[in-house]
């Protein structure tokens, strides 16, 4: 362990002192202050942090996983080119404990920044509103939409197959299907159908949703929604009857212990919103159902789009939540170093810069990259699945588990979220790298060829 | 352990990227050096001596054959503790000062902080780089960075040493150090292994030497049997008169044979050691090594001593350090006159403790502990003794008795 700890101090002297850690250092010691100062937003307090944080949070995690490519290539490769590593690894150091000393430099000293750089935005954050002096109200709406970590509720999708398919049987009986048309079409038709069936509601007509284990730790919670109607009004804002409370109350019209809640708003459509509704109206045993009746005052009927409703409320303070997000970035880091470091093994530097910076770049945009694989490869299904496939799964999420997207909208970084990439990002996927990176480096000659 | 080296057969092919043979760098290698031997490689560029000790050290894989170290693999730690090796070049981290590259290199070697310390700054010391220990290795000349370069090769106190073109770059003050280390550590027991093609170094120092061509050993054997010319003899003497100069000549006359008799000239290195010494006693300034021609004290004492000499002397050892050469501290060396006392102490106690000592290791020590006395006597006595030992004094410190009963090849041999 002393040797290891031997070689990752060298390492991070030299990241410090090539100065290539000095100028990503000096780069974000600038920038950040510079972005609390001139980030604005929509002129709110809620609009400015939303806005620094977006910005801070991704320029830190974007130059310092550059730094982690740079570094762990390099402390590498420069040593097999410079050669200095004759002499390290004839010294009684086994060729897996110069890897792993490499990595673990390259991590603390990504520990090191990070924790200086989180702690940096943490400050300006909190101190945001002081500095610009922000008004009570303001105050209060940051600290619901900003300064909390909240958990969200959704609804799923409502199954439709059975109901598609007896409704095709029955068209198929009065011979109202359409000609020249394949079945997989009208099928995906009559779903879209039924779907919307599920999520609209006529004048008068209410729909109903339901959420299981609520737990709100704060005084008042939130639902989020957006909807959008069949024929426009003329100023674009349309009535509706909000109630909240007791499942059973809704379902069975059993006498509720808890409040109820119940109002007529007015919001524009196509925009989300947000309705401050009282914790307390949350039963007993967790089960809250949301009803929205589109009351007669509109003429119109009114649809809520697939994500167009969710409940949230608090489940967690901000700081928490702050130092989940970072740790989501320092998982990051440490793939990327494994990485770094198993290109740096058979690769010389600038090739594997550039090895890495295409799985880097791939993988923050890996929900997009899987998903164009499986439609573009749907013709040839079996190679796609059994080759390619389980490459790209390899990679790692970065987008999944991007810490920017939840805490700017405050939702709750949760520990399982935490432990699923953990799990997958550093225990398998950086694993694997590592002990490919252990076998490539053991078995390969060390020395060039000179005759 | 029969041998500390021995190669069975070992052979580097140097494929292209088709498989195809390029080169044969070495082959077919049989190579055996005994335990306290210095062995030297010669060659011409490109004979394969740098590639067999990568196969040697585990730099290289060897397509066929194979190599044992003391018994050993050359890539087993077990064995790489008790092995020192420098490169052909000193491929150091540029940006590590002179001290903390020792530093890194012990802990390398899991040596606990007080002997590392201790170590460290014996080396520094005697690769004469202690004005410029906390310098950055890369603006280091060539010949310094050489001599950083065998300091990491000694910090483990090796049993074997590899050392490859040791002398490059160096400066005459330089080599001959290497030599007289190299000589030092024979004494003591180690093995080295030297490979160069510098060729007065090799002869001055090795026992054996092979000399490779194309991969494969030409000839080996005993410097002195390979060197030696039977038919001829050599004699020297004092300056005697003219007319004993003709009676030698009648005398060789009567045998038959013909005599040449010169006064014999100065060898150039011993001459540049005399000037470099004088001007350095001076304390003229130079910002490059200070060479002082002094070896680590922990090389050249014997095992058991060690530990306890590294006990005893951890704690002052920067003081103890100052009261030495390097010409520009001595101001400061003598304002430090209480600590001195308690190094009085620490000479006695070590030097009780030695009683097996060999003489030239004992005149080391004696080195060490008279600067007790004022400064000036302290430099006429240091320099009495560097002349002494740079000059004449190598034939009396050869390592094995039958070399010092012949004059020494590098001395007087080359006539």
């Amino acid at each position: 362990m002393r040797r290891i700890w031997a070689v990752a101090i060298n390492t991070i002297k030299q990241a410090l002192r090539i100065k290539v850690a000095v100028v990503f250092t000096i780069i974000l010691f600038v920038l950040l202050p510079v972005l609390g100062i001139t980030t604005t937003g929509d002129e709110t307090l809620k609009g400015r942090l939303q806005t620094f944080v977006s910005y801070a949070l991704s320029l830190m995690s974007f130059l310092l996983c550059i730094l982690t490519i740079i570094v762990s290539i390099y402390s590498v490769t420069s040593d097999i080119d410079q050669r200095q590593i004759y002499t390290v690894i004839t010294k009684p150091i086994r060729r897996f404990q110069f890897i792993i000393g490499k990595l673990l430099g390259v991590i603390t000293l990504d520990v090191i920044l990070l924790v200086l750089f989180s702690a940096i935005i943490y400050t300006i954050t909190i101190y945001m509103p002081k500095f610009i002096k922000a008004s009570e109200y303001e105050l209060i709406e940051a600290n619901n939409e900003f300064y909390t970590a909240r958990a969200s509720l959704t609804v799923p999708e409502v199954d439709v197959t059975h109901e598609v398919a007896d409704k095709y049987t029955e068209l198929k009986q009065r011979g109202e299907l359409p000609a020249n048309v394949p079945r997989e079409e009208i099928i995906a038709q009559l779903t879209q159908q039924a779907q919307l069936a599920k999520r609209a509601a006529g004048v008068g007509q209410p729909l109903l949703w339901e959420f299981e284990n609520v737990e709100p730790l704060a005084d008042s919670m939130f639902i989020r929604f957006k909807y959008d109607v069949s024929v426009n009004p003329p100023d674009s804002q349309v009535w509706g009857r909000w109630l909240a409370g007791d499942y059973q109350f809704f379902k069975y019209g059993t006498q509720s212990k808890t409040p109820i809640y119940d109002e007529v708003i007015k919001h524009s459509v196509r925009d989300a919103h947000e309705i401050k509704i009282p914790a307390e109206v949350v039963p007993e045993h967790g089960h809250l159902a949301i009803a929205f009746m589109n009351v007669p005052l509109n003429s119109v009927a009114i649809i809520f789009p697939p994500d167009g409703l969710e409940v949230l409320y608090k489940a967690d303070s901000f700081s928490n939540n702050f130092i989940r997000a970072v740790l989501l970035i320092l998982f990051r880091l440490i793939f990327l170093a494994c990485l770094g470091v198993l290109a740096a093994t058979f690769l010389s530097f600038p090739v594997a810069i550039l090895f890495c910076f295409v799985i880097f770049f791939t993988a923050s945009f890996s929900g997009f990259v899987l998903e164009s694989f499986t439609f573009l490869s749907r013709d040839i299904g079996a190679v796609y699945s059994y080759s390619l496939k389980w490459l790209i799964q390899l990679l790692p999420q970065f987008d999944k588990f991007n810490p920017t997207k939840l805490l700017v909208p405050a939702r709750l970084i949760s520990w399982s979220l935490l432990a699923q990439c953990a799990v997958f990002m550093v225990c398998i996927k950086a694993f694997l790298v590592l002990i490919l990176s252990l076998i490539i480096f053991s078995y390969r000659e060390i020395a060039k060829i000179t005759v | 352990m029969e041998y500390a080296i021995e190669t069975f057969s070992l052979t580097k092919i140097f494929s292209d990227w088709w498989g195809r043979t390029k080169v044969y760098a070495v082959d077919n290698l049989d190579l055996q050096v005994r335990p306290n031997e210095v062995y030297g490689l010669l060659g011409p560029n490109g004979s394969g001596k740098t590639t067999t000790l990568k196969m040697l050290l585990g730099l290289l894989y060897p397509t066929k054959g194979k190599a044992l170290l003391l018994g050993g693999d050359g890539s087993d730690p077990k064995i790489n503790c008790r092995i020192g090796f420098l490169p052909e070049e000193s491929y150091l981290y540029r940006y590590l000062n002179a001290r903390e590259t020792l530093d890194f290199y012990g802990r390398l070697f899991g040596l606990p902080p007080k002997v590392r310390k201790m170590r460290i700054e014996a080396l520094l010391d005697m690769v004469g780089l202690k004005a410029v220990a906390n310098r950055a290795v890369g603006t280091f000349s060539k010949g310094m960075a050489r001599r950083i370069g065998l300091a990491q090769a000694l910090i483990n106190d090796p049993d074997l040493l590899i050392l490859d073109e040791p002398t490059t770059g160096l400066d005459p003050i330089g080599t001959r150090q290497i030599k007289d280390l190299v000589l030092k550590l024979a004494e003591r027991g180690k093995t080295i292994l030297l490979c160069s093609h510098l060729l007065a170094d090799v002869e001055d120092v090795c026992d054996r030497i092979a000399i490779m061509y194309g991969g494969k050993i030409q000839t080996q054997g005993h410097v002195r049997e390979l060197l030696q010319q039977t038919n001829k003899r050599q004699i020297t003497t004092d300056a005697i008169s003219d007319t004993a100069v003709e009676k030698i000549r009648r005398i060789v006359s009567d045998e038959n044979a013909e005599c040449q008799i010169t006064s014999p000239m100065d060898k150039l290195e011993t001459f540049f050691i005399r000037t470099v010494t004088a001007a350095q006693q001076q304390a003229q300034p130079t910002s490059g090594a200070v060479s002082t021609t002094k070896i680590g004290d922990f090389l050249t004492q014997h095992e058991e001593v060690e530990s306890i000499l590294d006990k005893l002397v951890s704690a002052p050892v920067s003081k103890q350090a100052s009261g030495d050469i390097p010409a520009t501290e001595k101001v400061a060396a003598a304002e430090s006159a209480g600590p001195k006392a308690d190094e009085q102490l620490l000479s006695k106690l070590t030097s009780s403790v030695e009683p097996s000592e060999s003489k030239a290791a004992a005149r080391e020590e004696k080195i060490k502990t008279e600067p007790v006395e004022s400064p000036t006597e302290r430099q006429e006595k240091v320099r009495d003794d560097i002349l002494d030992k740079l000059t004449g004094g190598s034939g009396a410190l050869g390592r094995d008795k039958d070399k010092t009963e012949q004059p020494q090849a590098g001395d007087s041999g080359d006539a």
